[in-house]
């Protein structure tokens, strides 16, 4: 028996296998009343178009048939959608669902269809330049208004098969830097400013009883999100190579960065060996929560909610304070600024860029190229663009979710029930931020309580992340779009670099050794190919910036 | 092979008129193998195209062993195959034995109702599913809050965390997995033995054997066919370690041990849309499978008179 693969590529055949036999029986008569691939059917006493599709929700999503703006969107532009509503395991279904080709009219989704799968699946997708000329003014505002939307969305060979979101409010950076200030205060302590006194703080969090419960164990000093083997994530200690003047990327899991208009890795830098051995030397010290590698995600994110009012931990990273230590915590943390190596450092400090990814997204929303009603399908997408209904598909509806003040502005009303966060109302209601939407920079929106502290939380980060150059120092991955062959060729490489460079770096910060094992650790990495990895980008980021 | 001379072919007629019922019977399962077994090698030919969705699943162009070359010069290729075999022939080594000895000693329970019982205890993690089971590990053995953890760090006077540790995958992994299936495996042997004539068992007191040697002269030549051939047909697996419990149990610190050709393929082909790649991967992995376990086979054949075919 084949494993792994033949379980998955056994349906993706059999589907394929069966699309064949079906192209068989069919031979191409597409001028018979129904078809299979896009049950389309005009009313004709309304004049509504029948369409499909797909939508990609969060899993605490309602049903869209409770959506009221959407209702009201669908009945505005005559079309009524059938909804295929996916919130697991799209990944898997998604290779089944295009290589049987047939797929609904509509697919919307956080790149729903990737770059990728339109070079590998081509013919599949529409090509919407000519539709957006035609019946897509509010698309075609969002292209004059953030010029970087058209770039997110044009393919190498100038044609558009999926579009951008902008959603305007979101930070410079994904995760912000907590440490438990109520604990400080007990130990008589000062904030942390460079690495010396994090060392130092997090030792008496260890050995002195921090939380004041008569028990001077049960004190986790630092924590960090689960460190998996595909690559640094979020919320993980890397945030630190910030410290020493690395600007990274939507957190660069695997180790790419720009620095002067150079890509590098930090993997083989010698600035990354200094953060690994700050954090051996903070494991030894048994600084760290033991389980770091190994808990996973949601045992993280508990650990942090303490017990009652009893925090657990006492430094750690987090998108926003009460989503990380729970609303009975939260008042304990305070955001602290990125930290310098040591108090006589003059590098010049950088932080965890995000800015471009949580604000702009790709492959939002894509056609099929089968659909019958391409100009209703057009006509459908164009309206979710318009600024107000974008509003509302990232809050939820007018007068549930958002306020209208009448006088041309809007607000963004707190949760119906009392005891649920914004942010899981947000979810709750409506896309949120799965769906396509501009918020145009023009829109006068006041917001919900959760956006403005996550605004407050990064005050702190603000100074260095807008010092940024942002022209030379960041990776633009988003606009860069890599031919089929080039991309095939680095994943590779990635694949085998991201394997020892993750499995050294646990092992280093657990059992120490990165002294004796380095300049081997680098010839390997070298030996795998990295070079040519860096130069391909580079090319393209030279590409990329002349045209800009 | 011979071929068919028309008086074996009248014979094998006879046979089917005869048997008809247990062709009926067997039908159902003729046909799911043809369709989820055979129809799906059409597939094959993949690991030799580049997969070009345009041109259909046989339509990319032919690249002969460009995938399997790229395999094989990979820098991981020693590594993954080295801990798959490692896995595997653990599971075997100390896998096969277990469900024997377990069901030579629950078939010395006299009390019915009592093996009843304990037949039922041992089977029962069988039914747990692979996430479950990984989850149960993660909760037992963490350093911090789980009991065998607790009590490890405690007699070891060690704070060793098992779920992080090249040097205890291997054994976490092959331990658990005996405990979820051994007593499943052993319904077979079970089943086998309860086949052994009582006089045998009574000849043999008379000649004055204690319980031991009655297992050594009368059970274990009993179980002997059964042990050759599913021994033959786990072979057949020797590198098919199961995808799902080796990924679950994965993490940065035991990737060095964990990450076997599953994975690997996982990562690769269906994170990052390789189909040729990975196909060619999948079918080297087959054909090592069945190089195993036709030469098991032979081997079997020519010392034991027991063998599949």
């Amino acid at each position: 028996m084949r494993k792994s693969l033949s379980k998955v590529m056994k349906p993706v055949l059999a589907l394929s296998l069966f699309g064949t036999i079906l192209a068989g029986c069919g031979g191409g008569s597409n001028d018979g009343a129904s078809s299979s691939n896009s049950g389309s059917s005009t009313n004709s006493t309304t004049g509504t178009v029948k369409l499909k599709g797909i939508m990609l929700k969060h899993p605490l999503t309602q049903e869209l048939s409770k959506m009221e703006w959407l209702t009201k969107v669908e009945e505005q532009v005559g079309v009524d959608i059938e909804w295929q509503e996916i919130s697991a395991d799209w990944d898997q279904k998604k290779g089944a669902l295009l290589a049987g080709g047939d797929i609904p009219d509509i697919l919307i989704g956080p790149n729903v269809i990737t770059d990728a799968d339109f070079a590998q699946f081509t013919g599949l997708f529409q090509d919407l330049t000519e539709l957006i000329s035609t019946g897509g003014p509010n698309v075609q505002q969002m292209f004059t208004e953030k010029p970087e939307t058209k770039l997110i969305a044009t393919q190498l060979d100038g044609k558009i098969y999926g579009l951008p979101k902008y959603q305007r409010f979101w930070p410079d950076t994904v995760s912000r830097q907590y440490i438990n200030k109520q604990w400080l205060d007990n130990l008589g302590l000062k904030e942390p400013t460079n690495w010396d006194e994090l060392y130092n703080v997090l030792l008496a969090f260890k050995e002195k009883d921090a939380n004041g419960d008569g028990d001077i164990n049960d004190e986790i000093p630092m924590d960090f999100a689960p460190v998996g083997t595909t690559g640094f994530g979020y919320f993980q200690p890397q945030i630190l190579l910030g410290s020493l003047g690395i600007t990274l990327t939507d957190s660069s899991g695997q180790g790419y960065f720009t620095e002067g208009g150079q890509i590098k890795n930090y993997f083989v830098d010698d600035r990354y060996k200094q953060f690994v051995e700050f954090m051996n030397k903070c494991w030894q010290a048994g600084l760290i929560n033991p389980e770091a590698f190994t808990q996973d995600y949601s045992k993280f994110q508990s650990v942090a909610r303490g017990s009652g009012d009893k925090a657990k931990v006492g430094f750690s990273w987090g998108w926003e304070v009460t989503d990380r230590f729970g609303n009975t915590l939260a008042p304990q943390y305070e955001s602290i600024a990125p930290l310098k190596v040591s108090a006589d450092s003059n590098i010049k400090m950088s932080y965890d860029y995000d800015g471009y990814s949580l604000n702009f997204g790709g492959n939002m929303v894509v056609m099929s190229a089968k659909s019958k009603n391409k100009e209703a399908a057009m006509k459908f997408i164009n309206e979710l663009y318009n600024p107000t209904v974008s509003m509302q598909v990232l809050f939820g509806s007018l007068g549930t979710n958002i306020k209208d003040n009448g006088d041309g502005s809007y607000a963004v009303l707190p949760p119906a029930d009392s005891q649920m966060d914004p942010g899981t109302w947000k979810w709750t209601s409506t896309w949120a931020d799965n769906g396509p939407t501009f918020i145009s920079d023009s829109l006068k929106l006041t917001l919900g309580t959760d956006m403005q502290s996550v605004g407050k939380q990064t005050e702190p980060l603000q100074a260095v992340l807008s010092a940024i150059d942002k022209d030379k120092d960041i990776l633009p991955s988003m606009f860069i779009k890599y031919n089929p062959e080039d991309n095939n060729a680095m994943v590779l490489v990635n694949t085998n670099m991201i394997n020892l460079a993750m499995s050294k770096f646990s092992q280093w910060v657990t059992k120490g050794g990165i002294d004796k094992e380095w300049d081997s650790y680098v010839s390997n990495i070298k030996q795998m190919g990295l070079d040519n990895n860096l130069s391909t980008m580079q090319k393209y980021y030279d590409d990329y910036k002349s045209k800009k | 092979m011979s071929s068919i001379t028309p008086k074996k072919y009248r014979r094998n007629l006879m046979e089917l008129k005869r048997d008809y019922q247990l062709w009926v019977m067997i039908i159902p399962a003729i046909v799911v193998v043809i369709i989820f077994n055979y129809i799906p090698m059409y597939g094959i030919q993949l690991a030799f195209r580049d997969y070009d969705f345009s041109r259909g699943l046989a339509g990319g162009a032919w690249r002969g062993l460009h995938y399997f070359s790229q395999f094989i010069n990979n820098y991981q290729f020693w590594d993954l195959m080295r801990n798959t075999v490692i896995i595997s022939i653990t599971t075997i080594v100390l896998g096969f034995p277990a469900p024997i000895i377990l069901a030579l000693i629950l078939n010395q329970v006299k009390w019915f109702r009592t093996k009843k019982l304990l037949q039922t205890i041992v089977y029962m993690p069988h039914f747990i599913s692979i996430v479950v089971m990984v989850g149960l590990l993660n909760v037992l053995l963490s350093p911090n809050t789980g009991i065998l953890g607790q009590l490890i760090s405690k007699l070891g006077d060690t704070d060793i965390n098992l779920l992080a540790s090249t040097n205890s995958f291997v054994p976490v992994f092959v331990i658990s997995d005996i405990w979820q299936h051994a007593g499943w495996n052993s319904i077979i042997y079970l089943a086998a033995l309860s086949t052994v004539s009582p006089s045998l068992y009574d000849a043999a007191k008379i000649d004055g054997a204690n319980k031991w040697k009655m297992i050594l002269h009368i059970d274990i030549p009993a179980l002997v066919p059964t042990i050759i051939i599913l021994f033959i047909l786990s072979m057949g697996n020797v590198l098919g370690t199961g995808f799902e419990k080796v990924f679950l149990m994965q993490n940065s610190l035991n990737l060095p041990v964990s990450e076997v050709i599953s994975t690997y393929v996982y990562k690769i082909g269906i994170l990052s849309n390789q189909f040729s790649y990975s196909s060619a991967i999948g079918l080297f992995n087959t054909v090592i499978n069945f190089f195993f376990l036709v030469t098991m086979n032979w081997i079997s054949k020519r010392n034991s008179e027991i063998s599949l075919w």
